[in-house]
């Protein structure tokens, strides 16, 4: 019995395939893990500066952070500030790891296991979305009231472009490569093996 | 793998701050960026004449849609994500250079399909656009990042290999197991 080399082009071609039904089902069961990935960015603000958030609700997908920060709209008026955040912005990589997986034909409890493991790095990039809006995009008087100036916008402003361009692709492949390491290593090997070992 | 896993971290966080900094952005970022916004522009015109980039904007002169190619949509954070994976792989420094040089080509033709595709899907259909452009052009290219990484590695000379004894199979079908 001999073990073949893995395949590369199979794998590649079925992670493909596996991509549409993927994604519709990360998007159908969006508002689900959006809440899970929203309720721990609100914890990840609140160790980041505390206070400045009173709640957080949904609107189907979409993230509303209830804020403590008073705006004034109009002359005389007053009102609170809602930030609202895209969660798929953040979540899609999701989509992408169930695929990966699937195409390497994963145990399940790897999938469950990878799909939480995600969730913080999601909640990273929802988390730096509301802080880059109340301390970077809304101006120096919202940033202020909320207790974000000085060092603390330029760890909002790396930690913003780490979680919106970094993370959301780049864990889904960190995560299938750290579950599939015998993968790598016979895709390693099989340009050293003894063809003659070969049927 | 800790050694690679520590060095990966090291090599994508020091690039990718280097990135974000003005000098860098002024130097390198916009530049290229406006350079992939003419090359876009080129390869266009070889198919439809109603085109025209100006800085990093690629337009439609036919009816005016425009696409801005930002941070992000330029391929430069991809191509971090790989030349950090293959510095940090024990790989000897001919192959890495190599490597890099070719794996980048390979990224940054598929991110010039991305742009183009982009550009026409967003005169078809603005949903389809943000779809594509969100979402699924961001696994695509990882998926293409992964892909160059892996043949990458599947190219490089036995020495540079440290797994030497067989491995047993995989959980399911990424590794065949053929019986006589």
């Amino acid at each position: 019995m001999t073990t073949g080399a893995p395949s590369l082009k199979k794998f590649v071609l079925r992670t493909i395939l596996w991509l549409p039904p993927c994604f519709a089902a990360w998007y159908f069961s969006a508002q689900y893990h959006a809440a899970v990935a929203g309720a721990l960015a609100r914890r990840l603000v609140d160790l980041f500066k505390s206070g400045i958030v009173s709640t957080l609700e949904q609107q189907g997908i979409d993230l509303v952070f209830v804020t403590t920060i008073e705006v004034h709209p109009e002359p005389g008026q007053t009102a609170l500030l809602l930030p609202e955040v895209n969660p798929l912005l953040y979540t899609y990589g999701l989509a992408f790891f169930l695929a990966l997986m699937l195409a390497a034909r994963a145990k399940w409890w790897k999938i469950l296991v990878g799909a939480a493991v995600l969730l913080p790095f999601q909640s990273w990039g929802i988390a730096f979305d509301f802080l880059v809006q109340v301390g970077v995009k809304l101006g120096p008087d919202v940033s202020a009231q909320a207790g974000l100036l000085g060092w603390r916008s330029e760890v909002i402003a790396l930690g913003y472009q780490i979680g919106y361009l970094i993370f959301p692709s780049l864990i889904p492949v960190v995560l299938w490569a750290s579950f599939n390491r015998r993968f790598i290593e016979n895709l390693l090997r099989s340009q050293v093996r003894d063809p003659h070992t070969h049927p | 793998m800790l050694r690679f896993s520590i060095l990966f971290v090291v090599i994508l966080v020091t690039l990718f701050a280097a990135e974000l900094t003005q000098p860098v952005q002024s130097a390198v970022v916009l530049p290229w960026t406006e350079a992939l916004a003419r090359i876009c522009a080129g390869l266009i015109t070889l198919f439809d004449s109603h085109v025209a980039s100006f800085g990093k904007i690629l337009q439609s002169t036919a009816n005016g849609f425009a696409v801005s190619i930002e941070a992000g949509c330029n391929g430069i954070e991809a191509a971090i994500v790989l030349i950090a994976a293959m510095l940090a792989f024990p790989a000897p420094w001919k192959h890495r250079v190599t490597g890099i040089f070719i794996g980048l080509s390979a990224v940054q033709v598929l991110n010039i399909v991305r742009v183009i595709s982009l550009f026409y899907l967003g005169q078809w259909n603005m949903q389809a656009f943000e779809w594509a452009h969100l979402y699924l052009w961001q696994a695509l290219i990882m998926l293409d990042v992964l892909i160059v990484w892996l043949v990458w590695i599947r190219m490089l000379p036995p020495s540079s290999s440290s797994v030497s004894p067989p491995a047993p199979p995989l959980d399911g079908g990424a590794q065949q197991a053929t019986a006589p």
